[in-house]
């Protein structure tokens, strides 16, 4: 399979963001933006005026860390674009502050007001400006219950769920054992 | 006429000819229930009912029974005495239009002078029934049905009133009987081909079938005017849709397709009613193949039909037959 | 018209589901509405919710495969194809080429047996009857034909990482000859009945249209973005699998309405039997499935495969740490973004028209609530 990396020079129209290159055939997606709370909207706002489409937004649980700006609250807002015309696929990931809030994009992409709603339900983050921020896959009584929340022993550091090219090898290197099928056995 | 001393007084002979009715009614509702579950069956290339009886024929009598057992659910918040009113009143005033409509020359409960007016009329109160079902049962869904079971019957009583008025014309009588004797040589379908198809179209539309099946509309109003209805309550209104198809059938038949006019039986005079039959039923044929075979039409697409194409159609023809009956 | 003091003295809340027959599922859309008009509906998600993503984060990635197959129960094949393909990717397995062909066969008979169904339910929703049975009698050879391979007929679990769990023997190539002959014909009865039928363009033509920059910003995909006439099918924008080796198109739409999106169903049914044709011509020898590791390790770091399912662009986005099981596995699901359009889409229509609309969207409720 492998499909061809066409770099049709998106790269570029991202600069003024904090970007990575990515490699697609490895991780599917072709650039990784990380992004500041206060660059989310206007993140959004360019991939929109550039014609993407909004794939989803979610989260991701890790340890909380102590950075220079503060105690950050250990959850992570994803944002997953991609285009209708060519295959461009970016990824915006932004660290959620300690008051569990992101600015919601949902007056630019309609369509985020649904995963943004899912995402207060599952991970609890506030989304400063949504309209409607009812629960929307749980019900209201359930209101404060996040279930995708983990619990402390399970954590962990950024650091370690974050992609590295070494880290590819060494997981092939100790799983080169003899196979059989990991589901009928 | 020299068979009227053989007959019973005139009390009895109504008597008998209600008892008639009524048990035909309940027989009718049997066979066009079994009839459209079969006709279903095969156009949509399935067997149908197979299981009870020769071909699952005595389905419908085994489904009535378990209708009768099953208790009558009244919900709460619905104004009880319309709840339980409206399915007789959907039943009740079906009986009376077979009343006055001729099998055959000689099988005819009474002969009004104004049979036609009379069937209209009472046809008309079938719609209360709707209203009050709808109303009565204090259900959005219902109450929805039930207007559109209104504003369905006002727009379409026209167009049959104005084709029924064509044939009228034409025979100069609203007697049932005389319109038939009026077809011997030919059948008013011939000579009044347009009325007759608005009649028809009309007609589907008036007994609330499909494609114009608004009022129950399952797919938008869960079941229309009747959600809240279960058991008997649902089979009367039931009874009473196949009715009012049997009764628009036979009137089409009496209009246009020459009653009982038909090659010569002998005892043609009481006979004729097969050929009747044969008639009402192949129309009701038409009309079940017709509910199998099309998507339900929309509601304003339906009111703009009836009164955009279908009156003036019928004022253009009643027109076109006032000026030919007069040269 | 709708903003007349009157109209906004009697507004009324109408509940529209969870047992409402045109919902397909349980799914509330509550209505606000102003005689049959509707001024606001509100989709309320969550009636079979399960908590998939949860599932997934608590068991080695290979005990999520049956999860799979339990979200869009109707069109299981491609959701296993993504989960199955989103593993092969982040742990560099290799599949064979016959697998691949095979994965290909089964996930196209599965997505025809999808759009099948859809057929028969959306003429349900509008009023004809038939059509389903005809529409399941079809299916019912597809289901046939997965079940003497898959097991199963509605929810598979047929792929196996660098795989799928059996070969495919020549009852099964020659029953999907056999049925491809049989739906082209079909297909014959359906435009008859259907397509040139009046009433069902009138019920559908002008309904609902979705224009594509309303498209864009509610992210839809799938056959109702196609509608609206841009070509996305990430079968050819972002080929996976060995979909490029085949020669097909993308159907799309005119100007986005209800009987576009219609169509696009229709012919995208008979480019899939093309697909199917081609491969089973091309079909290679070899084996089917590869040598895995007993357990697999899922790598520090994400990963995203998207797939077409018959809904739209489904994709699964993993993020692993080494051990088994995913950290986090997110799925997005078609159905999800391109219901979120209703309330935009469905201000001021009819309500028969919102049936419609409802039906042309093509939902499978579980989809959405995962």
């Amino acid at each position: 399979m492998a499909p061809e990396t066409k770099n049709f020079k998106e790269d570029i129209l991202f600069h003024e963001f904090n970007t990575t290159e990515t490699d697609y055939n490895q991780r599917g997606y072709h650039l990784e933006v990380a992004l500041e709370v206060n660059q989310v909207r206007k993140f959004a706002q360019k991939a929109y005026d550039e014609g993407f489409y909004l794939v989803f937004v979610t989260g991701f649980h890790v340890l909380s860390e102590e950075t220079a700006e503060g105690t950050t609250s250990g959850l992570n807002g994803v944002y997953q674009f991609a285009r209708y015309d060519r295959l461009y696929r970016i990824k915006g990931q932004v660290s959620v502050p300690e008051d569990m809030s992101l600015p919601s994009i949902c007056d630019i992409y309609q369509g985020a007001s649904w995963h943004e709603r899912e995402t207060r339900d599952l991970y609890g983050i506030n989304f400063e400006g949504h309209p409607n921020l009812k629960p929307l896959l749980l019900s209201d009584e359930d209101r404060d219950f996040h279930p995708l929340l983990k619990e402390e022993k399970k954590l962990k550091s950024l650091e370690a769920v974050s992609w590295t090219p070494e880290a590819l090898e060494s997981v092939d290197a100790d799983a080169k054992a003899p196979s059989s099928d990991s589901i009928d056995s | 006429m020299e068979t009227i001393s053989i007959l019973p007084p005139e009390l009895i002979r109504m008597l008998i000819a209600v008892i008639i009715i009524i048990s035909f009614l309940f027989l009718n509702a049997i066979m066009m229930g079994y009839l459209e579950r079969k006709i279903a069956g095969h156009v949509q290339r399935r067997p149908g009912p197979m299981e009870v009886g020769f071909h699952g024929i005595l389905q419908m009598v085994v489904d009535g029974v378990k209708l009768l057992g099953k208790e009558l659910l009244i919900p709460f918040n619905v104004d009880r005495t319309l709840f339980r009113v409206a399915p007789l009143l959907s039943f009740t005033p079906v009986i009376l239009p077979l009343l006055v409509i001729p099998f055959s020359e000689k099988l005819q409960a009474r002969d009004l002078s104004l049979g036609l007016i009379f069937i209209v009329s009472m046809g008309s109160v079938n719609v209360m029934a709707l209203l009050v079902a709808g109303w009565g049962s204090n259900n959005k869904y219902s109450m929805f049905g039930a207007m559109r079971a209104v504003a369905q019957s006002i727009a379409f009583e026209i167009p049959i009133l104005l084709s029924m008025l064509a044939v009228v014309l034409m025979c100069n009588t609203f007697s049932l009987k005389e319109i038939v004797g009026a077809q011997q040589k030919i059948w008013f379908v011939v000579l009044q081909p347009v009325a007759f198809l608005i009649y028809v179209i009309a007609g589907v539309a008036e007994t609330n079938r499909a494609p114009f099946d608004l009022p129950e509309a399952e797919s938008e109003l869960t079941a229309g005017f009747h959600t809240e209805y279960s058991g008997m309550g649902f089979s009367l209104f039931f009874i009473g849709e196949y009715t009012n198809m049997f009764i628009v059938a036979s009137v089409a038949t009496v209009l246009f397709l020459g009653g009982w006019h038909g090659p010569n039986l002998p005892y043609g005079e009481y006979l004729g009613v097969v050929w009747f039959f044969l008639k009402v039923y192949f129309l009701l044929f038409l009309m079940i193949m017709i509910r199998w075979t099309y998507p339900r039409v929309r509601f304003d697409q339906l009111l703009n039909f009836a009164w955009k194409y279908l009156v003036p159609f019928s004022f253009v023809n009643i027109l076109i037959t006032a000026v030919l009956v007069k040269l | 018209m709708l903003e007349s003091d009157f109209q906004k003295q009697n507004r009324f809340f109408l509940n529209m589901g969870p047992q409402h027959p045109s919902t397909h599922g349980v799914l509330l859309i509550v209505l606000e509405m102003s005689g049959e008009y509707v001024l606001d509906p509100q989709p309320v998600l969550g009636f079979v919710h399960r908590m998939h993503e949860k599932m997934a984060e608590s068991r080695p990635c290979g005990g999520f495969m049956p999860n799979t197959a339990r979200m869009d129960y109707v069109c299981a094949l491609p959701y296993n194809h993504g989960y199955v393909s989103l593993i092969e990717r982040k742990t560099g397995i290799e599949v064979p080429k016959r697998a691949e062909y095979i994965r290909v066969i089964t996930s196209e008979l599965n997505r025809v047996a999808s759009h099948l169904l859809w057929l028969g339910a959306y003429l349900l929703d509008l009023g004809a009857f038939t059509p389903i049975l005809y529409g399941f009698d079809d299916r019912e050879h597809i289901l046939d034909i997965l079940e003497d391979i898959t097991g199963s007929r509605l929810t598979y679990c047929y792929y196996r990482f660098g795989g799928v769990y059996q070969d495919i023997d020549d009852k099964f190539v020659d029953a999907t000859r056999a049925f491809i002959q049989r739906l082209r014909k079909r297909f014959v009865i359906y435009e008859k009945l259907v397509t040139k039928n009046i009433i069902f363009i009138k019920r559908t033509e002008n309904i609902g249209i979705v224009s594509p920059d309303m498209a864009l910003r509610y992210g839809m995909t799938g056959p109702n973005l196609r509608g609206s006439g841009i070509a996305y099918d990430v079968r050819k924008n972002e080929p996976y699998s060995v979909y490029p080796e085949f020669d097909f198109e993308v159907p799309v739409g005119a100007q986005g309405d209800c009987l576009d999106r219609y169509m696009v169903r229709i012919r995208e049914m008979e480019q899939s039997l093309r697909i199917i044709e081609q491969a089973l011509d091309r079909l290679p020898e070899g084996p089917v499935r590869a040598k895995v590791p007993k357990n697999i390790k899922l790598s520090p770091g994400d990963c995203n495969f998207a797939v077409e399912a018959a809904r739209g662009e489904l994709s699964y986005y993993l993020v692993g740490d080494g051990t088994s099981t995913p950290y986090r596995l997110k799925v997005r699901v078609p159905s999800y973004s391109n219901l979120s359009c209703l309330p935009e889409l469905g201000r001021g229509i009819l309500l028969p028209d919102l049936v419609s609309i409802l039906g042309s969207f093509d939902l499978v409720i579980p989809e959405m609530d995962r």
